[in-house]
């Protein structure tokens, strides 16, 4: 296992909390496999037998609507895990995953994964670590949407003005969280933005001119001898000027 | 070239008409123009006020002229050499703007509406005010409606523009007012709305009154609070140049100095 490689694992997140050593450990019972543009890494319902880490490359996660087509649920690339979960919880793969393009990826089986929980102290508390960074990372991030939710639901946007714009960042397993509390806010920020062009077309001023009305008083008011000597006087004024300049 | 008259008119009262015009007058002095505004809402004058002349300051007035006491050149006041005080009005220092107030006393009111506007000598007042004080811009301001004296500063006019708020009534007054100056062939008729809620959308309103007249829009005014409680103080959109309402107003400079 070349240097190379190793700094990709420990630039992962489920890894980086390794020391060196530990990551070496990882690394020795680890094995490179590589996939090209449409082989499946992964197939819904597959039993939970490794975990991959990506090197390069992307990979589709899919799976399949009621009618049976196709659905893309995610996408991912260099640097983020897949399967991880369901090595702890050893159940079936919930969905499927695909190459995009040339893939190199990482594979951990179950077997050394356990070895590895099993004989290294230090490998076994960095995954943990990683594990509960992540949750504790979500779990702001959760209490956040949970916080605006309440906040929609009862009309109030402060919290738009008050939130920088997040960026919808795309990346590691972390930022999904961070994903959600972006694409809560950009759901918002357009939920309160057609609110308030429905309440101005709800209120838009309906003009109405009395046409009979208008012509009556226009009619008045140039009926009388005055207005026939003004406008007579207007028009000599204007003529006047005209020829002034 | 001959200095313009540009009329402020609006069919109903309350438009803020005399802040319109005296902010109005106030930025085209800014701009190095020479102007005067006339007061010829001699039934109920008020734009002294906002130019910061009271009784005791005030000289001659155009009551005097109409009777034939005083002159057009006694009568001009130089606003630029008296600012007085106020943040917005001091800014008018050694600009060329002159106001030609009508009285306040009441006695010299009733009678000059007891008596009648003589309108030839008022139109000749207006254009002696343009030649002697060299103006560019002379800018009246009217009593509200279509009475006589409007009908008069509407025909000797080059520039009209009639505020209305956004409201039926404004609407159907504006809309006989429009085929008036039509009628008198006003070289240059240009509407304002002001007083307009901040709740509507007044892009939509700018089209939908552009619409019913075929004239422009030069822009839609928000009701303003601030204006409200400072407006007879001082010059609001000199005094707080970044306000919506005075961003809005300043948009107005451009559809006078460009009109022909």
């Amino acid at each position: 296992m070349n240097v190379d490689i190793l700094h990709k694992i420990q630039e992962t997140d489920f890894f980086k909390e390794l020391s060196e050593e530990a990551l070496a450990a990882v690394a020795a019972k680890a094995t490179v496999c590589k996939y090209h543009a449409g082989d499946a890494m992964m197939r819904k319902g597959d039993p939970a037998d490794s975990f991959f880490v990506i090197l390069n490359g992307h990979l589709k996660i899919v799976t399949t609507d009621a009618k049976g087509d196709e659905i893309i649920i995610n996408k991912v690339g260099p640097g983020e895990s897949i399967g991880e979960l369901a090595l702890v919880d050893q159940r079936p793969r919930s969905a499927g995953v695909v190459a995009l393009d040339e893939v190199e990826a990482l594979e951990l089986t179950k077997d050394a994964f356990f070895e590895l929980l099993n004989k290294r102290l230090d490998v076994s508390l960095g995954i943990l670590r990683g594990f509960s960074n992540r949750l504790r990372f979500s779990t702001t991030y959760i209490e956040k949407v949970i916080d605006w939710s309440q906040k929609t639901a009862e009309g109030d946007y402060s919290f738009l003005e008050q939130t920088q714009p997040l960026n919808n960042r795309a990346g590691t397993d972390d930022d999904k969280a961070a994903q959600l509390l972006s694409a809560f806010y950009s759901m918002v920020s357009k939920v309160k933005a057609r609110e308030e062009t429905l309440k101005q077309e709800l209120e838009r001023l309906s003009f109405e001119i009395d046409q009979e009305r208008r012509k009556k008083e226009f009619d008045e008011i140039t009926g009388s001898e005055f207005y026939a000597k003004l406008k007579e006087q207007a028009k000599a004024l204007r003529q006047k000027r005209a020829s002034d300049q | 070239m001959a200095g313009k008259i540009v009329s402020i008119h609006s069919f109903r009262g309350g438009t803020g008409k005399s802040n319109t015009t005296a902010n109005l007058a106030s930025q085209v002095a800014m701009t190095g123009k020479r102007v005067g505004v006339v007061d010829t809402d001699i039934q109920s004058p008020g734009i002294h006020v906002l130019f910061g002349l009271d009784e005791h300051k005030m000289g001659k007035t155009l009551n005097d002229y109409l009777h034939g006491k005083a002159t057009i050149r006694e009568v001009g006041f130089p606003v630029g050499e008296n600012t007085g005080e106020g943040e917005g009005r001091t800014q008018l220092a050694g600009k060329n703007l002159f106001l030609f107030p009508s009285s306040i006393k009441g006695k010299e009111i009733s009678q000059i509406l007891h008596e009648g506007i003589d309108f030839n000598k008022l139109n000749e007042g207006l254009q002696t005010a343009i030649t002697e004080f060299n103006l560019d811009y002379l800018f009246i301001d009217t009593h509200p409606g279509l009475n006589e004296e409007t009908l008069l500063s509407i025909a000797t006019s080059d520039i009209l523009i009639i505020i209305l708020r956004p409201d039926n009534q404004d609407l159907q007054g504006t809309a006989v007012t429009v085929d008036v100056a039509r009628s008198l062939d006003v070289p240059n008729l240009f509407l304002m709305v002001n007083k307009a809620l901040p709740k509507y959308n007044f892009a939509e309103i700018k089209k939908d009154i552009e619409e019913q007249f075929q004239a422009p829009v030069t822009s839609v005014l928000p009701l303003s609070f601030d204006m409200a409680e400072n407006a007879s103080k001082d010059l609001f959109s000199l005094r707080y140049p970044d306000h919506e309402w005075s961003k809005a107003l300043k948009n107005i400079v451009p559809y006078i100095l460009n009109a022909k």
